[in-house]
């Protein structure tokens, strides 16, 4: 009988996968962890339980965050909805598709430091208003793109349809295009969401370390050689994630090709 | 009216969309040349000649260029197998969920884990102690913060495989790969015909612009060289950025420099690469 090694591998690749979000969970319930035990000599709540006290500010990083993360992804979806519908039906719309490749394909961190100058002078520098301002200038793109599919010919005719019957634009967006667009503008928060929240370099930029999304927590923690604390921030950012790609796991890839 | 609500709509979008590269484009250009900067006097090609002499840049460029090509091939290839050999399993509904989990972790946190791990008092120096294979924590080998960029190679990787895995996968089912194979099958083509000439192609060809573009993601990338990188030579966004934030204010102009070259490079690609595919898309 010939014995398959397909399990083993996929044993293996299942273990791969789930390593890392038990290993982050397990280091964040430890403490007091010297070299060379193999397991740490505190576990426990404790350091979650910090988490709720303000101490390290985790909570109100963790706040701070969500908020960002929320107005980017709502400004980016609903700007880059209507705008791309301006860039689709344009003449020019290649080139104008074009230009919003440039930031998009660009190291944000590289793209925050030349930007750095402007936010000084606008006064948003080390705020969380300058913060959300730099991360929708990377989300806004991506929105962009995402949406360009959407406007073709039987859209446009829809809205020929409206207006034929005496819609208004405002109906027309209203009334026919945004329920129409609802799924696609559902995973683009969710995408634009994600950009945001695991946004690092830009915001170390633009917030300077005033603004201590979780991210700069992580990098903060690692900083001080505090792991376990560094390993409570990691889990903190990566379950809410987990959540949004179980909703719209279905629908991510498709959009992608 | 509607003429008017248009040019308005073009107006915004340039505001966002376009204004902001231009505007870092050419205050970093000014600065390169000594136009602008607190202690800048006036135009100079002496910082662009620094660079283009001193040859840390290109270096850097070299060794980012070389990392995230390593790191795409390798990615690419075993993303490639496993969606060959295990497509019907990985379709199941637990590995189903289970294969998006990965997607859930950002750069940070895959150095940060990569670091617990693969550094020499990490998770796997500690095994290698209990096991006797090591006396003490620095005769583990260099996997972290190494001048072969071991530890940014495999956190690169484990970060791009499980999104190209996806990829494949889908593209493999909406081509209608499996249906070609046994057409091709039934018309007497061999395994590795089929694999050579109709499986690999087809999902190359529908891929290749996000593998190009996955190339120029890690080129730039910030966090994992930033947490598991050495001193030099360092990857392009962590020099650039180092240069720019450096106390040394007249240095700061070479940092400039560097951004430039960084984003006409990656400019251009995004240029050849985006017209090329308008162009596939017209034939098609």
């Amino acid at each position: 009988m010939k014995l398959s090694w397909k399990p083993y591998i996929l044993s293996l690749l299942v273990i791969l996968i789930i390593f890392p979000f038990v290993y982050l969970v397990l280091l964040s319930f430890a403490s007091d962890w010297q070299f060379p035990n193999l397991l740490p000599s505190y576990f426990g709540s404790r350091n979650w339980q910090m988490v709720v006290g303000s101490e390290n500010g985790l909570l109100g990083s963790l706040t701070l965050s969500i908020i960002i993360s929320l107005s980017v992804a709502t400004i980016s979806t609903l700007s880059g909805f209507i705008l791309s519908r301006t860039v689709s039906y344009h003449s020019k719309k290649h080139t104008l598709t074009l230009l919003t490749y440039f930031p998009y394909i660009l190291a944000p961190v590289v793209f925050g430091a030349c930007l750095s100058y402007f936010f000084l002078k606008i006064g948003l520098f080390g705020t969380a208003t300058g913060v959300v301002l730099a991360q929708f200038m990377i989300a806004f793109p991506y929105a962009l793109i995402f949406f360009s599919s959407f406007w073709g010919n039987r859209t446009k005719s829809f809205e020929n349809l409206v207006s034929t019957l005496g819609g208004s634009q405002w109906q027309s967006f209203s009334k026919v295009l945004f329920p129409m667009a609802g799924g696609m503008l559902l995973i683009c928060f969710f995408q634009t969401f994600l950009i945001s929240w695991f946004e690092y370099g830009l915001t170390s930029i633009i917030g300077v370390g005033k603004v201590q999304t979780l991210t700069i927590k992580v990098f903060l923690f690692i900083k001080e050689s505090n792991f376990f604390f560094g390993a409570l921030s990691c889990c903190l950012l990566i379950f809410p994630p987990v959540l949004l790609l179980y909703i719209n796991k279905k629908y991510v890839f498709n959009k992608l090709i | 009216m509607k003429r008017k609500r248009s040019t308005i709509s073009i107006a915004f979008f340039i505001l966002v969309g376009v204004v902001p590269f231009a505007a870092a484009f050419i205050y970093a250009l000014l600065y390169s040349f000594g136009i602008v900067g607190v202690v800048n006097t006036g135009f100079t090609t002496q910082f662009w000649e620094t660079v283009i002499t001193s040859g840390e840049f290109f270096k850097s460029f070299a060794y980012s260029a070389l990392i995230a090509a390593l790191s795409v091939i390798i990615s690419v290839s075993t993303a490639l197998w496993l969606t060959l050999k295990f497509r019907k399993e990985l379709d199941k509904k637990f590995l189903s969920y289970i294969i998006y989990l990965p997607l859930a972790i950002p750069g940070v946190v895959a150095a940060f884990f990569t670091y617990q791990l693969l550094s020499k008092s990490g998770f796997f120096s500690r095994i290698a102690y209990q096991f006797g294979w090591i006396q003490e924590a620095r005769f583990f080998p260099d996997l972290v913060n190494d001048q072969m960029a071991i530890g940014i190679i495999i956190t690169f990787i484990t970060v791009v495989v499980p999104f190209f895995l996806l990829l494949f996968l889908n593209v493999y089912k909406n081509e209608r790969i499996q249906e070609l194979s046994e057409l091709s099958a039934s018309l007497g083509a061999k395994p590795n015909q089929v694999l050579w000439r109709i499986s690999l192609p087809v999902i190359l060809h529908k891929t290749w612009v996000l593998i190009v573009l996955y190339f120029i993601f890690l080129l730039g990338a910030y966090e994992i060289p930033l947490i598991l990188g050495q001193e030099s030579p360092q990857m392009l966004s962590v020099l650039i950025i180092r240069e720019l934030k450096q106390y040394d204010l007249s240095k700061i102009s070479e940092g400039y420099v560097a951004a430039v070259i960084y984003t006409v490079t990656v400019s251009v690609a995004a240029v050849i690469l985006f017209s090329k595919r308008k162009r596939i898309a017209h034939e098609a």
